[in-house]
């Protein structure tokens, strides 16, 4: 039993971690046509805010002995051991660190997107993808080499903002980390109503239309990059303060950018719900793999792998078959459909009379 | 000495990893990024030879350059053909090469796992310096590389010039349509030049042990810098990529000296920054790569190029 509980809140967790990531997709490459294979550059950047900020708040906030902080990273275990009580005893303290490293993560994911995105919005089609790509792992590589950020290869731990909760401390987290996933969700769905979808999917469909009509088509790509670094950057400080700690080389290329790729292709990039769909079945029987490893024992290779066969065969089958994925794009209307049938209703009433 | 000769090796090899990736972008409009596994998949043909057949390692470049050639054929004419045909766009090209490389990555990782528990091989990480012969105190692959380098583009310079199906190739990257009405059966074509871009870069892979560190991951680590080899190179031009690829490579061993000796030695670390930041200027300031500039008033050139 405890271990099925365990294993349904990582779930929920991760599920709610990877639809961050596969809207941000879905607003990038869905809407505006962006191909961002860097995902993986503003989730990492998230993660680094977690590993870099809430220490140092909570150092300032409860008067940590200073002499400590001339090395944080030798002297992280210690000082994270003088932190936690403390923010346990406060809960409101540690729901403001948790708020402020994330509106700053905001600000980093914003930033990053920024950065990548300015020389890149001007870049066309195949050489914007590849920039992105190449540049995904910059972070990585910095943080990996230079320590006082997140302590290299060895990272860092991270205060425990959600401690006070007690003994429902993994369920509570992953339950919120599922309600934010939702919030994104209903923006998207808010999003896929509103004139700035249309106006995305023109500069997606048409630049040259959509330019000739007044839409800045760099500025909007960029914004559009800017928003999707916000939204990974986001699922990278919520995994991190999930795990309670940062370390450099654990934000790789296929886990945080070409999962979520395997995930929207396959439901639909489209669609919010085929994202919804692949992201689930995904997440599932990545876990279900996870899970099962040690039953697999018998094999002469690590099963991991499989992971690897299933994601990229299953991509390639989908690719073959079904390229739009499971659910394909529905037009948006500016109106809904109900009004627009009366409309449709009364002039073909009054051409007939 | 020793920087030279590592910038010669490391420059020849990443001339010939990014001459695969602009030949098939240069005649099917594809990045192919399972180039990566490739080169990965040269580096253990040459391991798993000499680890059960023994002898000198460069006997098993050509089983290298075949293996790899035909698992990019396979991916061409199993996959991207048909994608191509349907008229898909650049991102779902790329993705399926992609999802092919993450493919190639579970076997090879398979395959290394098997190796290592079934035969106790330490096929994890591996080094061939040490079976390498050495001619005039030199280590072999210094001449190896070079010379394969050379000859490669000797071997490219006549096919495409003097043979039937070179000049069928070429024509079929200038203009498809009017190839087509002149009866070259230009998806032949295309199959021929994915085989030779993963044969070159299956053979790039198999001389990565003579002189580098060489893991499972060894393909993905470089596949970056392949990019910058290529987009600097400039994909217009088929013999960019040994352009950019000595570029790319001296910049690397050279720069990172260059800058440690101004900066101190902390900034070692960050050399694999370089090709990322090359790369980046690359696309900002000759998107076309510098044999797209046109140098025509000086250089005779082969193509137009510089139409990306």
């Amino acid at each position: 039993m405890h271990q099925l509980t365990l294993f349904i809140t990582d779930l929920i967790a991760l599920l709610g971690i990877y639809l961050i990531i596969t809207f941000s997709l879905r607003l990038q490459l869905g809407y505006a046509g962006i191909a961002n294979f860097g995902l993986v550059l503003a989730f990492t950047g998230g993660a680094y805010t977690v590993g870099w900020l809430p220490i140092r708040l909570g150092m300032w906030f409860f008067g940590v002995n200073s002499g400590l902080s001339s090395d944080m990273i030798w002297n992280n275990a210690i000082i994270i051991s003088k932190i936690n009580p403390q923010l346990e005893s406060q809960p409101l303290v540690a729901v403001a660190v948790f708020l402020l490293t994330l509106i700053s993560a905001c600000v980093v994911g914003a930033l990053l997107g920024f950065i990548s995105g300015y020389p890149a919005a001007r870049l066309r089609g195949d050489y914007l993808a590849i920039a992105l790509l190449a540049l995904g792992e910059v972070l990585g590589i910095i943080g990996g080499n230079f320590q006082p950020l997140v302590g290299g290869p060895l990272g860092v731990q991270v205060p425990d903002v959600w401690n006070w909760v007690g003994d429902l401390r993994f369920i509570v987290v992953s339950l919120l980390i599922f309600f934010l996933s939702l919030v994104v969700w209903v923006y998207m769905r808010f999003l896929e109503k509103s004139p700035m979808s249309r106006a995305l999917r023109a500069v997606r469909d048409n630049r040259d239309a959509a330019s000739s009509l007044g839409k800045a088509v760099p500025s909007v790509r960029l914004r559009t990059l800017m928003v999707g670094g916000v939204m990974c950057s986001i699922a990278g400080a919520l995994y991190a303060f999930y795990t309670t700690g940062v370390t450099a080389g654990a934000y790789g290329m296929f886990d945080w950018t070409f999962l979520p790729w395997v995930m929207a292709i396959f439901g639909g990039v489209h669609s919010n719900w085929g994202v919804l769909l692949g992201t689930t079945i995904f997440v599932l029987v990545r876990k279900l793999i996870t899970f099962y490893k040690y039953s697999l024992g018998f094999l002469p290779f690590s099963p991991i792998w499989l992971q690897y066969l299933l994601t990229g065969g299953v991509v390639l089958a989908i690719l073959m078959i079904k390229p739009s994925g499971l659910i394909t794009e529905k037009p948006s209307y500016a109106i809904n459909k109900k009004t627009l049938q009366n409309i449709a209703d009364r002039v073909l009433n009054n051409s007939s009379s | 000495m020793q920087t030279l000769v590592d910038a010669i090796v490391y420059s020849s090899l990443l001339s010939m990893m990014g001459f695969g990736l602009t030949l098939v972008r240069r005649t099917t409009g594809v990045w192919n990024v399972a180039q990566a596994g490739l080169v990965t998949i040269g580096a253990y043909s040459v391991f798993t030879g000499v680890r059960f057949l023994g002898g000198v390692p460069y006997i098993y470049l050509p089983i290298a350059f075949l293996i790899s050639a035909a698992v990019n054929a396979l991916l061409f004419w199993v996959f991207i053909n048909p994608l191509r045909r349907r008229g898909s766009s650049f991102f779902v090209l790329l993705v399926a090469t992609i999802a092919f490389n993450i493919v190639l990555n579970g076997l090879i990782n398979i395959y290394t796992d098997f190796l290592q528990n079934a035969y106790s091989l330490s096929s994890k990480n591996f080094l061939f310096t040490r079976l390498d012969p050495s001619i005039l105190d030199q280590s072999a692959i210094l001449f190896v590389s070079l010379f394969g380098l050379i000859l490669l583009t000797g071997i490219l310079f006549f096919f495409l010039n003097f043979t039937r199906i070179g000049l069928a190739l070429r024509g079929s990257i200038e203009d498809p349509t009017l190839s087509k009405v002149m009866g070259v059966k230009v998806n032949r074509i295309y199959l021929l030049s994915w085989a030779i871009a993963g044969g070159t870069a299956g053979f790039a892979g198999a001389l990565l042990p003579m002189r580098f560190q060489c893991n499972p991951g060894i393909g993905g680590s470089l596949i970056a810098i392949m990019f910058s080899v290529s987009i600097l190179g400039g994909v217009g031009e088929i013999y960019g990529p040994f352009l950019g690829g000595w570029l790319v490579g001296f910049a690397q061993i050279y720069g990172i000296s260059l800058f440690s000796q101004a900066f101190g030695p902390w900034v070692l670390p960050y050399k694999k920054l370089l090709p990322m930041i090359i790369l980046v200027l690359a696309l900002l300031f000759t998107p076309q790569g510098l044999s797209g500039i046109d140098w025509s008033n000086k250089v005779g050139s082969l193509s137009k190029g510089g139409k990306d």
